[in-house]
């Protein structure tokens, strides 16, 4: 299930050092379980699960059960709300510096 | 033509350019109501080249914002330096029309065949890191550090 999350909801996921980590690996990983996970990242099984379960809220991961097992990936395109703003007004401003040299040419020719 | 420098230590959004005008008549632009509406193409509404000074800007509505960009003017050397701060957006949104809490920091200084007029859009909570956005199988640790520093600092 795809979501997109708001902004501030991706910043907190990703602001507890120990699920960055948790992401950092999934990431890695390309498709890791949580056995894995468990086993680099130095905490319990359940807090690895939290996690991942916080990261899949905030759409930073997916899962694909397999059998007994859950896979889990990361979304890059979850991180897509920290990008658009800045691409936006990086477009705005050199869009508006081009209308400011009509402008200028236009009143002071 | 313009020179785009996106900062990703800084976060910040750098244009500058060379006009061959007098730094005069760019502060015009800068500071007249009706010249800025000409070339931002949105009409800025009580703006006064006053620090303190607040005033706003209409753009498009998204989701649970109205559009409005609210600004304070923050600083102003005549001819030389104009800073507001440019404030917008909802939290509930993503991307276009999510919050936020920047700077605009205009300044003119002479240079060959004219004025160098920089803006410089400050405060944005992440870089646009495009290669690692783009591979993330490479670029990821940095990426997410960054993110790391800058969603603690905001608490």
């Amino acid at each position: 299930m795809i979501h997109a999350a708001p902004i501030d909801a991706v910043m907190r996921a990703l602001a507890d050092p120990t699920r960055r980590a948790v992401f950092e690996q999934v990431a890695r990983g390309g498709e890791v379980n949580v056995a894995d996970l468990t086993r680099v990242s130095g905490v319990t099984q359940g807090a690895v699960s939290q996690h991942l379960k916080s990261l899949k809220l905030a759409g930073l991961v997916a899962e694909r059960p397999q059998g007994r097992n859950v896979f889990y990936r990361a979304r890059p395109e979850g991180l897509a709300p920290l990008f658009d703003w800045l691409s936006h007004y990086d477009a705005f401003w050199r869009d508006r510096f081009a209308n400011l040299r009509d402008l200028l040419k236009e009143i002071d020719p | 033509m313009t020179d785009a420098i996106l900062h990703a230590d800084t976060r910040e959004i750098v244009i500058d350019d060379v006009f061959p005008h007098a730094a005069e008549t760019i502060w015009k632009t800068l500071t007249t109501g009706a010249l800025m509406a000409r070339w931002l193409n949105m009409t800025p509404h009580g703006f006064e080249p006053v620090p303190g000074n607040s005033f706003t800007y209409q753009t498009s509505p998204a989701g649970d914002w109205d559009g409005t960009i609210q600004c304070q003017v923050l600083e102003v050397v005549p001819g030389k330096l104009l800073a507001y701060s440019w404030k917008g957006g909802h939290e509930d949104n993503v991307g276009y029309g999510s919050r936020l809490d920047t700077i605009v920091t205009f300044t003119l200084e002479p240079a060959e065949g004219g004025t160098r007029l920089r803006v410089v859009h400050s405060g944005f909570v992440l870089p646009r890191n495009e290669t690692a956005y783009r591979n993330m199988s490479g670029g990821w640790s940095q990426v997410v550090g960054r993110i790391g520093v800058v969603a603690g600092e905001q608490g």
